[in-house]
């Protein structure tokens, strides 16, 4: 029971790193009715530049956080303008598939740069454990935990106490009608690509630090973590994907606890495959995702 | 020939349509008119099995169709018209004609033709249907359901966006061209072409009949008159 | 031929199966990341068949088609209800169980002194059917080439006869092929079942060719590869998944001078193509268009 309750903690812990990234997709599905495929690299890219600060100038959390937020954004930016902006309306397969050839564009390129493939990255407080009760507690998953809950309720607040969360929201429920009220729809899509880039950008940070170290074959992890993080809590609900998130991760990290770490990923594909044929919109799937999801069969 | 029982259909707490009598014998045209909303195209949906009732029955020459997929009801004769057209834009004219014979045992290439012919359509067989006007496309779309040979015919707003020279010219080859065996049932605003079309016309209103008769009485029926124009412009 | 000439064609041969895979399914309106599971399904059950159980070749393969078959027809009964992207993502899921389940795997049997086998992560080795035959590269290549030409064959058929048009519609417009009396789940199962064939027999090829194949082999990158093909070349015609492989398979060769920049060009380039012709480049429109210059614009529009 003890281990069941340690294995729930931990992997609530990794889970909310999981809704930060499920939020960037939803964010950028919900504006733009569209599946990033090169957001994992994307951030990656984010990644590795705090690495590389790291490496060059050995330099604080402060700093690297801000090179991995602003590489993040940067990558986020040519992925925008190149895959989805200069897109017409309804190519939204096309949309995906490019995305996804920028996914390879973006390995590589961090491939050529980088040609150890792996760098370490500073962790985001010195490793120790405490113990609560019969629990133990990572100091280092607490503060993990702490970021991203703080991050989720910045971005709740900023949905619904500001304009642009205003905008965004009406985009994300019809674009027309807000295009109508005089919305700029273009606009308002890029710069919830940027905060969703930043956000991805402050998950990448989150489960690097904790790792402590970024390798290559991150970028396709982050990508399908969010994606299936995000279709388990339901396409275009920001609750869904926090919801999805965390129970990602403590599926992981249950399977990981009696299976072993390679049951990791095939819970998280069985998970994620069950869901689909038993409940299509995911588990809080909103009325507009399902229809728009079904209608994105359109090539 | 088609009857429909106490039918009704929900949409979360919507009742589109509440308890619903149809009786269309064969040979019988049917006209359903109603004000938006009313439930109009609900029932051309449930007519045609795209969607199933929540309560009563429908039958098809006595048995019970209801509950089936809609690609039942197609091949048990029943052939429908859209309000929107549903036609494929880059097939051309034969070609979203010939859809129709898809599924039957013998398709016949000679009345695909002698259907495009009748409707004045041979001209255009190899256009595709993108680049035909309105009226034109509403015709394709008649062929299409004409070409199945149907027992029940559905027509869903066939002179939808048309001027009155055109739906004069859609009420003709409706008339001339549905074969007189064939329930016909026509959704129309159009109060006009409905008169002239179906000797027999349905009033629906929130879902529920509400008169039933000749185009004469229907149309001067007082109940009617008030769901179309309001209350209180009747006569002092 | 020399032996290199042969393996970039081989390779585009091999791959064709797999884009054509993915095509049949986005011709019927479904997007599938995940052929490349039945592609690997193929591979495992052929090889096994030849490696382990002594069978000919041509039973390899009608083993292998099967067994893709029928786990890509089980996918899409499963599948019914899940549309548009979520059926994507669910071939994608399944692709990856796929993959991960074969890394876990382990079917070894001792033929000849020697363990053959699946063998989880380190893969399938010992397919060795080519060189007990003494079946030489371009030999093999002819198989491959066979069979592709079978299969197109058949997609030739299915495109000029009613199935075709009858496919597209169910692609276009379900509702509107439901009315006109087409069973669209009937319809969609079997093309799942269909496309599974074909990318099964894809994988036999691959196997045997290569004597030896991992599950690493089958990842997703090979599946959106396989969709790129289709939607890069066209829809219009199943020519246009092949096109898609020859500009990649051929862009790969000629940027081989830049060895580690290919995904960078590449990718860049099915970028700015699918900007212009999201479509791909044969698609119906052009398609029709072309066929109407070629027939002298005899029935082109007014």
């Amino acid at each position: 029971m003890i281990a069941f309750l340690q294995s729930l903690i931990d992997g609530v812990t990794i889970g909310s790193a999981y809704a930060l990234l499920a939020l960037g997709f939803t964010l950028i599905f919900g504006v733009l009715r569209r599946l990033n495929l090169a957001y994992g690299s994307s951030i990656l890219v984010g990644a590795f530049a705090g690495a590389a600060v790291f490496a060059q100038w050995k330099a604080g959390g402060w700093a690297v956080a801000a090179a991995t937020l602003a590489a993040a954004v940067a990558a986020g930016v040519y992925v925008e303008r190149l895959c989805f902006w200069a897109m017409r309306k309804g190519a939204a397969i096309a949309s995906m598939v490019s995305s996804f050839a920028v996914w390879m564009q973006l390995e590589e390129f961090l491939a050529l740069l980088f040609p150890g493939r792996t760098l370490s990255f500073p962790p985001l407080v010195e490793r120790s454990v405490f113990e609560l009760g019969p629990f133990q507690f990572r100091t280092e998953y607490v503060a993990m935990l702490a970021i991203a809950a703080a991050l989720v309720a910045a971005l709740e607040w900023t949905m619904r106490a500001t304009r642009f969360g205003l905008a965004v929201r009406a985009v994300t429920e019809h674009p027309e009608a807000a295009r109508a009220m005089g919305v700029p729809v273009a606009r308002i899509a890029f710069w919830a690509f940027v905060l969703a880039s930043a956000i991805g950008g402050a998950a990448a940070y989150l489960m690097a630090s904790a790792e402590e170290q970024v390798t290559l074959h991150s970028g396709m992890q982050l990508t399908f973590t969010g994606l299936i993080a995000m279709m388990i809590g339901g396409i275009g609900s920001p609750r869904g994907a926090v919801v999805g998130g965390l129970v990602l991760g403590v599926v992981e990290t249950l399977a990981q606890a009696h299976f072993g770490a390679a049951a990791r990923e095939i819970a998280a594909f069985g998970l994620l495959f069950l869901l689909l044929v038993l409940r299509p919109g995911g588990l809080l799937a909103q009325d507009f995702a399902v229809r728009e999801a079904a209608a994105l069969r359109r090539v | 020939m088609l009857r429909l029982e106490r039918v009704a259909r929900r949409f979360g707490g919507i009742e589109a349509v509440k308890d619903l009598d149809l009786d269309v014998p064969a040979g019988v045209r049917l006209g359903l008119i109603g004000p938006n909303g009313s439930g109009k195209t609900t029932v051309l949906n449930l007519i045609s099995g795209v969607l199933a009732p929540d309560d009563g029955a429908i039958r098809l020459d006595g048995a019970r169709i209801d509950g089936l997929p809609a690609h039942r009801f197609a091949r048990l004769g029943i052939a429908r018209t859209f309000q929107n057209l549903r036609l494929v834009a880059h097939m051309t004219v034969r070609e979203n004609v010939w859809l129709a014979q898809h599924t039957l045992p013998a398709p016949r290439a000679a009345r695909v033709e002698d259907l495009l012919a009748a409707l004045g359509l041979a001209a255009w067989r190899d256009t595709p249907v993108s680049a035909l006007p309105l009226p034109q496309q509403r015709r394709v779309e008649l062929a299409r359901a004409l070409a199945r040979e149907p027992k029940v015919l559905l027509l869903d707003e066939p002179a939808g966006g048309m001027t009155p020279a055109e739906t004069r010219e859609m009420c003709d080859l409706v008339a001339r061209l549905v074969p007189a065996e064939t329930a016909l049932v026509v959704v129309e605003h159009k109060l006009d072409l409905v008169a002239k079309l179906c000797p027999r016309i349905a009033v629906l209103d929130f879902g529920r009949k509400i008169a039933e008769g000749a185009p004469g009485e229907v149309l001067n029926d007082a109940k009617v008159m008030e769901v179309y124009f309001g209350r209180g412009r009747g006569d002092a | 031929m020399n032996d290199y000439v042969i393996s970039v064609l081989a390779n585009i041969g091999m791959f064709s199966f797999l884009a054509l895979s993915a095509y049949l399914l986005l011709i019927t309106g479904e997007i599938s990341f995940g052929q490349q599971a039945f592609f690997a399904i193929g591979a495992y059950a052929s090889g096994i068949a030849t490696a382990l159980w002594g069978l000919p070749f041509a039973l390899a393969l009608v083993v292998g088609a099967a067994a893709g078959g029928t786990a890509a027809g089980l996918v899409g009964l499963l599948t019914l209800r899940t549309r548009g992207l979520y059926f994507a993502m669910a071939t994608l899921a399944f692709a990856e169980l796929v993959r991960l389940g074969l890394q876990q795997w382990v079917y070894v049997r001792q033929i000849e002194g020697e363990p053959v086998g699946p063998n989880g992560v380190d893969g399938f080795r010992g397919i060795r059917y080519v060189f007990e035959n003494n079946i030489a590269p371009g030999e093999f290549l002819s198989i491959i080439a066979g069979l592709l030409a079978a299969v197109l064959l058949g997609f030739a058929l299915v495109e000029r006869g009613r199935l075709g048009s009858l496919l597209r519609l169910v692609g276009a417009d379900p509702l509107l092929a439901e009315t006109q009396g087409v069973n669209v789940k009937a319809v969609k199962v079997c093309a799942a079942a269909a496309a599974g064939v074909v990318a099964a027999l894809g994988g036999c090829l691959f196997a045997h060719l290569n004597t030896y194949v991992e599950p690493r082999n089958f990842d997703i990158m090979l599946g959106v590869h396989s969709l790129a093909y289709g939607l890069i070349g066209g829809l219009g015609t199943a020519v246009g998944p092949l096109l898609g492989v020859l500009i990649d398979v051929g862009l790969l060769e000629s940027v081989r001078v830049f060895q580690g920049y290919r995904m960078i060009v590449f990718g860049g380039l099915v970028a700015l193509l699918l900007v212009f012709m999201p479509r791909g480049i044969l698609d119906e429109t052009r398609l029709r268009w072309l066929g109407a210059r070629l027939r002298g614009r005899r029935h082109a529009p007014a």
